[in-house]
């Protein structure tokens, strides 16, 4: 049958139908795609996670920087302070390597001093500390989350 | 859509530079535009702009095809967001269905709804195919169409045969065992290709991966370029099935043939018949919105019966498989399991002769039937040969899975499933 | 538009639309709300209330609410148990109930390479109680009563001889005591009868194991396995021992444990080199080198490993003989003399044993007694065999046999059991061909040992 040209005219039940058939329809449609993107955000890591532990205070010998390979860390112990140092270069990420000067980059050749300034190379910015606490079982619990000053250190 | 508000807003943005590039066509306000938004869309216009009134009737075709459509569009959904999490590795793929169950956010109801909605295809595909042949909607000129049918309801089952061994759990590895076996019964072929299926002579790794790959993109793409062929047979072939509808294609057709009421048939002088063959103004209506707006009434029912399923019944999962600890007894999927039980008389007879038969008498069935009469109607009576033959191979298909399902237990002995327990496992 | 055809499907397109919207609400919530964020927010509110200092409170403020997880890539595992044990490494929680409990003595595995499902099983990958717990369908290894834990020690630990877990050790001695490698094979040693236990850990629940023991024929249809009469605490260690033996082989890091040797090892060690002819212990022995009772006191450990690897170079002059031991031949050994002073450990020395008493071992050893009962005087059931529906007893072998008779009686066995009565099923228990599993100069001291049993004065005299 062919319809008769456009009409606005609605019933007041038609249009409340309609209405709720739509707003219900659509809330599904985005609550669905919303769903699914909140399905592809993994709740779970199969990666080494950013808090850890590290150990015993005593594990570390006075004075030394103890690199963490599965981390990409450096442990740093000063008398009975204690601090992280990120081991990521700062310009493209490669893992940087303990030098007696400080710390050098083998991809692109950036410099940092033991504070993790940048010396020389192209890295952009200093290497980052991370934030050290003592865990209730005494062993020092390092969070790559923290990002913290060079100066801030936990004392034993 | 008569929301006003809705339609204001539309309209709003229909207007924009933005808007029009996107809708040619508004909101259909007229019978020109009616045609012209079923014509000028790509997704819609696999459908006429006007349909006969049978075709909307639900006694028609009961809504199959479109329903095993719908289930087929929710599986690939479904299917790309587990793609996310599973890994098709013997060592990883249980690993990845418990991750689902228990730690992606919504998981186990992505799951279930693949896995729900993967049985329904199955089954509605079956169903379609019974409705078709019961209203005679495989004679001329729709023959190559049942033979492409065939071809897909062959696909939809190796679809679900692939998929059902991805959880790599007891249920998958055996059932897939079983599978295999009886493919490898074929003669000559068989156990080249049953070599060829796992890759190897026993269900690995090698195996998983076939599956895999068939299952996520081999299948998939040939399904979705068979049901696209599907479709536009449907429409050059005349449209639905109806009663009386005449016989035969008609090959050329000159512009002056056309009945002169009619005046929007240009694009369907190419080669083939219109949809609109043998109807009269009065019997057709516009398929926007009568035909649409049905198909979204039923698309949203599919939806609700999955996700109501998915919800509220979990998807099968046992333990890890073990290839040296087979449950007793082992059992296909259920759409082989008649196939399993005519197997467990003769391996010759049951795995290959009946269903290659079968098969064949299907994949035939329009050129051997030279019964012309009967075209659109439920179980017409000049049909009644075929018809009752038909039934009777049905009846026995279902009592066969039945029994296959039910009444086989331990080394496949008889059993009332009310009284004994159905599986044991065995194994050192 | 108004579509008077349509508009009787407005109703259907409500009420589909609201089901479909409701579904989607439903399954949000039943995602949603999970029992793991209800204990994560419990510990949050304990935290809370312990914090004293500002920082502590905001500590607690910022604990974020996710799942928790160790990852074991070498053993395959994830283990999830600590999104609700989420205490189990702060000793201040002890006591606490579960799931805020502390785990005792946390640090003697660390939880960060070994998870908690090695030791105590369970379904390391779930996140709700029962499933996680694994007393589910579908699910092989369930948690582990805590009664049984030592059992898990097995798995890289020596059973024998272990003084950290006494239970485990309990077990592997109630099995040897008990003849059950008379039918059994363990570790590839053992008879034929019954199927092998390598694997029955993991096969088998507490609950089967206990009945099994008591009762054979009750879980076992048609088994031929005689009724044990354990104690209590017998039978909890035999069960806890076989539930130890799950089969499993576990990688590099795990597996080091078990193959160290054991103070065991090292005695085995000590009586095959013959260390007895030059020293003695206890008082007996050679006079040659020095006395081995206090040993532990006057030596390092690492003192004595040198020492066995190369006497000459700790004690220049020595006449000990180089013995080529292996490193870690030589840590047995060492771990052995470290142990004479805390361990009655029974000093068998082959030397001054007599044959009789070395075929006794044997006997022992090869878990005879399992069918021909303690000291060979019978009395294990055999239904249907014509010995009086026993296995016959063996004190008046010397009788019957001679020496070589009797060897080659147990070297090929007896399969065919005559049955008492023809109609019911055959016997059970049979004399399995102990050819090739028992060795020869094993062989000869069992045949002195068994003609031996016959009581002193005792004649035949018909």
């Amino acid at each position: 049958m062919n319809l008769p040209p456009h009409n606005h005219e609605v019933s007041r039940r038609s249009f409340f139908q309609l209405t709720l058939g739509w707003l219900a329809g659509s809330f599904a449609v985005g609550a669905t795609a919303a769903a699914a993107v909140r399905f592809l955000v993994p709740n779970v890591l199969y990666e080494p996670g950013q808090r850890f532990k590290a150990g015993r205070p005593e594990d570390y010998a006075d004075g030394s920087v103890t690199f963490l390979e599965d981390e990409r860390v450096f442990l740093v112990r000063k008398g009975n302070t204690f601090r992280c140092l990120s081991a990521v270069c700062t310009h493209l990420g490669c893992t940087v390597n303990r030098t007696s000067q400080g710390y050098h980059c083998p991809c692109h050749g950036s410099v940092f001093s033991n504070e993790g300034q940048v010396l020389g190379g192209p890295a952009p910015r200093g290497l980052e500390w991370f934030a050290v606490t003592m865990s209730r079982d005494n062993r020092l619990v390092v969070d790559k989350n923290l990002s913290v000053s060079a100066d801030k250190l936990l004392v034993v | 859509m008569s929301d006003p508000s809705a339609r204001r807003l539309f309209h709003w943005f229909q207007r924009t530079r933005v808007g029009r590039s996107i809708f040619r066509v508004g909101l259909p306000q007229s019978n020109l535009e009616r045609a012209q938004a079923m014509v000028s869309s790509f997704l819609l216009h696999v459908q006429p702009a006007k349909v006969g009134r049978h075709a909307l009737r639900p006694s028609t075709t009961l809504g199959l095809g479109l329903i095993s459509l719908y289930l087929f569009f929710i599986l690939i959904g479904t299917g790309v967001l587990l793609m996310f999490y599973y890994v098709p590795s013997t060592a990883h793929a249980y690993n990845g269905m418990k991750d689902l169950q228990f730690v992606v956010s919504a998981g186990l109801i992505v799951r279930n709804m693949h896995r729900w909605a993967a049985h329904l295809m199955v089954l509605f595909v079956m169903l379609h195919l019974c409705r078709v042949f019961y209203t005679a909607a495989y004679k001329p000129p729709r023959e190559f169409n049942w033979v492409i049918g065939i071809g897909l309801f062959i696909v939809t089952l190796a679809l679900s045969f692939t998929g059902y061994l991805l959880p790599w759990d007891q249920l998958a590895f055996w059932a897939i065992t079983v599978g295999s076996n009886i493919a490898g019964y074929a003669p000559v072929i068989g156990s080249k290709l049953q070599f060829l299926l796992l890759g190897g002579h026993t269900v690995g790794q090698e195996a998983l991966t076939r599956f895999y790959a068939l299952h996520v993109i081999l299948l998939p793409s040939l399904a979705l370029l068979m049901i696209s062929v599907h479709l536009f047979r449907v429409r050059k072939d005349g449209g639905l099935a109806q009663p009386d509808e005449p016989a035969n294609t008609v090959q050329q057709m000159e512009a002056s043939q056309l009945p002169t009421n009619k005046s929007y048939g240009l694009m369907e002088l190419a080669r083939g018949t219109t949809p609109q063959v043998g109807l009269n103004p009065e019997d057709e209506v516009f398929s926007w919105p009568n035909l649409v707006f049905r198909e979204l009434l039923l698309f949203l029912a599919t939806v609700a019966v999955v996700l109501f399923l998915a919800i509220f019944w979990n998807a099968p999962l046992e333990e890890l498989a073990n290839p040296i600890h087979p449950p007793n007894p082992a059992k296909a999927p259920w759409y082989f399991l008649g196939l399993q039980e005519l197997v467990s008389y003769s391996a010759f007879w049951g795995g290959v002769v009946v269903p290659g038969v079968l098969v064949a008498a299907l994949v035939l069935l329009p050129y051997l039937d030279r019964q012309r009469r009967g075209v659109g109607r439920w179980f017409a009576p000049e049909r009644k040969l075929a018809t009752t033959l038909f039934t009777i191979g049905l009846i026995v298909a279902v009592v066969l899975t039945t029994i296959g399902s039910v009444f086989r237990g331990p080394n496949w002995s008889w059993q009332v499933p009310w009284k004994q327990s159905s599986t044991l496992t065995e194994g050192p | 538009m108004t579509d008077a055809p349509l508009r009787r499907f407005y109703g259907w397109f409500t009420a589909l639309g609201l089901l479909v919207g409701a579904l989607v609400v439903v399954g949000y919530y039943r995602d949603e709300f999970r029992d793991w964020k209800d204990y994560q927010r419990k510990f949050q509110r304990e935290e809370l209330r312990r914090a004293t200092t500002p920082e502590q409170r905001a500590l607690a403020k910022d604990l974020p609410l996710q799942v928790r997880q160790i990852l074991l890539p070498d053993l395959n595992r994830v283990d999830r148990c600590t999104t609700c044990h989420l205490a189990v490494e702060d000793p201040s929680y002890g006591g606490y109930p579960q799931p805020l409990a502390y785990h005792p003595q946390h640090d003697r595995h660390p939880f960060d390479k070994f998870g908690c499902t090695i030791c105590h099983r369970g379904q390391g990958r779930a996140t709700t109680v029962a499933d996680a717990h694994g007393n589910v369908p579908h699910w092989d290894s369930p948690m582990l009563p805590l009664k049984y834990i030592q059992a898990s020690c097995g798995q890289c630990h020596q059973a024998a001889d272990n003084p950290a877990a006494p239970e485990l050790a309990h077990g592997a001695q109630v099995f040897e005591a008990s003849g059950c490698r008379g039918c059994h094979k363990l570790d590839g040693v053992g008879g034929v009868i019954g199927p092998e236990l390598d694997k029955v850990g993991a096969r088998r629940s507490p609950e089967w194991l206990d009945r099994h023991f008591l009762s054979p024929a009750t879980v076992t249809a048609g088994s031929g396995m005689p009724p044990q009469k354990f104690s209590g605490p017998d039978l909890d260690a035999i069960t806890l021992f076989m539930l130890s033996q799950t089969g499993e082989t576990m990688p590099g890091f795990y597996a080091s444990m078990k193959v160290i040797p054991s103070a065991s090892e090292g005695l085995r060690l000590f009586q095959q080199k013959g260390c007895i002819g030059c020293h003695s212990v206890g008082g007996q022995g050679g006079k040659t080198g020095p006395a081995l009772d206090d040993v532990g006191l006057r030596r390092t450990p690492a003192w004595m490993i040198k020492h066995f690897q190369n006497p000459q170079a700790v004690s220049p002059g020595t006449v000990m003989p180089r013995f080529g031991f292996t490193e870690a031949e030589a840590r047995a050994l060492t771990d052995f003399l470290l142990n004479l002073r805390d361990q009655k450990i029974a000093l068998t020395l082959p030397s001054l044993m007599s044959p009789v008493e070395r075929g006794h071992e044997v006997f022992r050893k090869y878990g005879c007694i399992g069918c021909h009962g303690a000291d060979a005087k019978g009395g294990v059931p055999n239904p249907n065999a014509k010995t009086a529906e026993q296995v016959p007893s063996l004190t008046y072998v010397s009788d019957g046999y001679t020496n070589e008779e009797l060897k080659a009686r147990i070297t090929n066995g007896q399969r065919e059991i005559t049955p008492m009565d023809a109609v019911r099923p055959p016997p059970p228990l049979y004399m399995p061909a102990w050819g090739g599993i028992i060795q020869d100069a094993e062989l000869d001291d069992l045949v002195a040992y068994l003609m031996s049993l016959k009581p002193k004065g005792e004649d035949v005299g018909f």
